[in-house]
């Protein structure tokens, strides 16, 4: 068998290893929005995600249980005003998630000879 | 199989982190739009010969507030058409980076008009003034946006001190005329090559 043919001797580890919470499409989002910015309120996230109020709540919710998410209110004005952060855990937690999808990348890739 | 599923989650992690972080709309039909703006006001100021320095700046303060019109009109267009948020959290980065070096521009020159120093030597002064804010503007700006902005903002800051090292020079000062000319040609020219590389580039990844 040719070990340079794309999906011959993979290692399923990595794939194993994937943060199940961060792998859910709605969270591994929020996640990817928060690491390239320091903070973001749930208006803005919900507006740049086209989620529902609930449905973001819910993932916002996930992530905060696991410790990858930091979650403040205050008040703008009058208005109440919750902003999200990625914890120094969500920061590791993603990166590490990211690490391990380009290993899989690079794993199903043929090697250059 | 699991590589391309791989690959194409790193893509998607890669556009929202590009979402959040950079400012990319509208960025090369504003510069070229705001760079024919430059080169017709320059134009105009230069053929009506206003050598009147109340007229200049007035003539100049214009240009900025229509630039200004403009610009806003633009993104706001284009995030509705990508049904996307005006005040996005990059906008709003863009804007609180742009915001102090314009204002101090915008102050200058309404001091001189409140002061009615009518020294030529002070409006070009304040034209290399201009040209260095607007290029600290950029620069900052550039952090939350993509494709040489900060380059593009150190060729104005460029700009504004050569002017000014070239105002050093002549025995006599020259008229405000080309004063004219001059903010035509840096402003004017350094967005129309800014948007036409823009452009260009963009047309190439389209092809990619």
């Amino acid at each position: 068998m040719d070990r340079n043919q794309p999906g011959c001797c993979v290692d399923p580890e990595p794939f194993l290893q994937l943060d199940r919470v961060i792998h859910e499409r709605g969270r591994m989002a929020i996640m990817s929005l928060l690491a390239a910015s320091p903070e973001l309120s749930f208006t803005e996230l919900r507006d740049l995600l086209k989620m529902t109020d609930g449905n973001l709540s819910v993932h916002i919710r996930t992530l905060q249980e696991s410790g990858y998410l930091a979650v403040t209110k205050s008040f703008h004005g009058h208005r109440p005003l919750t902003t999200c952060a990625l914890t120094p855990a969500g920061q590791t937690a993603f990166a590490r998630y990211l690490k391990l999808l380009e290993q899989i990348v690079r794993q199903t890739r043929p090697e250059k000879t | 199989m699991h590589g391309e599923w791989a690959a194409k989650h790193l893509q998607v992690i890669r556009t929202l982190m590009e979402r959040s972080a950079l400012y990319r709309q509208a960025l090369a039909p504003i510069m070229l739009r705001l760079g024919f703006l430059g080169l017709a006001a320059g134009g105009l100021g230069y053929a009506s010969g206003w050598d009147d320095p109340r007229a200049f700046i007035g003539l100049w303060i214009a240009t900025a507030t229509v630039a200004f019109g403009w610009t806003l009109g633009m993104v706001r267009r284009q995030a509705l058409k990508d049904e996307e948020p005006f005040w996005s959290p990059p906008a709003r980065r863009v804007v609180q980076a742009l915001l102090p070096p314009l204002a101090a521009g915008m102050f200058f020159a309404f001091l001189l008009l409140a002061k009615h120093s009518w020294n030529p030597l002070a409006v070009w002064g304040l034209t290399c003034g201009w040209m260095v804010l607007y290029g600290c503007a950029m620069n900052a700006a550039g952090f939350f946006m993509p494709r040489g902005m900060k380059l593009f903002g150190w060729l104005f800051i460029g700009a504004g001190c050569a002017t000014l090292l070239a105002l050093t020079c002549p025995e006599r000062l020259p008229l405000l005329r080309w004063g004219h000319l001059v903010m035509g040609g840096v402003f004017g020219g350094l967005h129309l090559t800014y948007g036409v590389y823009l452009r260009w580039t963009e047309t190439n990844l389209d092809a990619v």
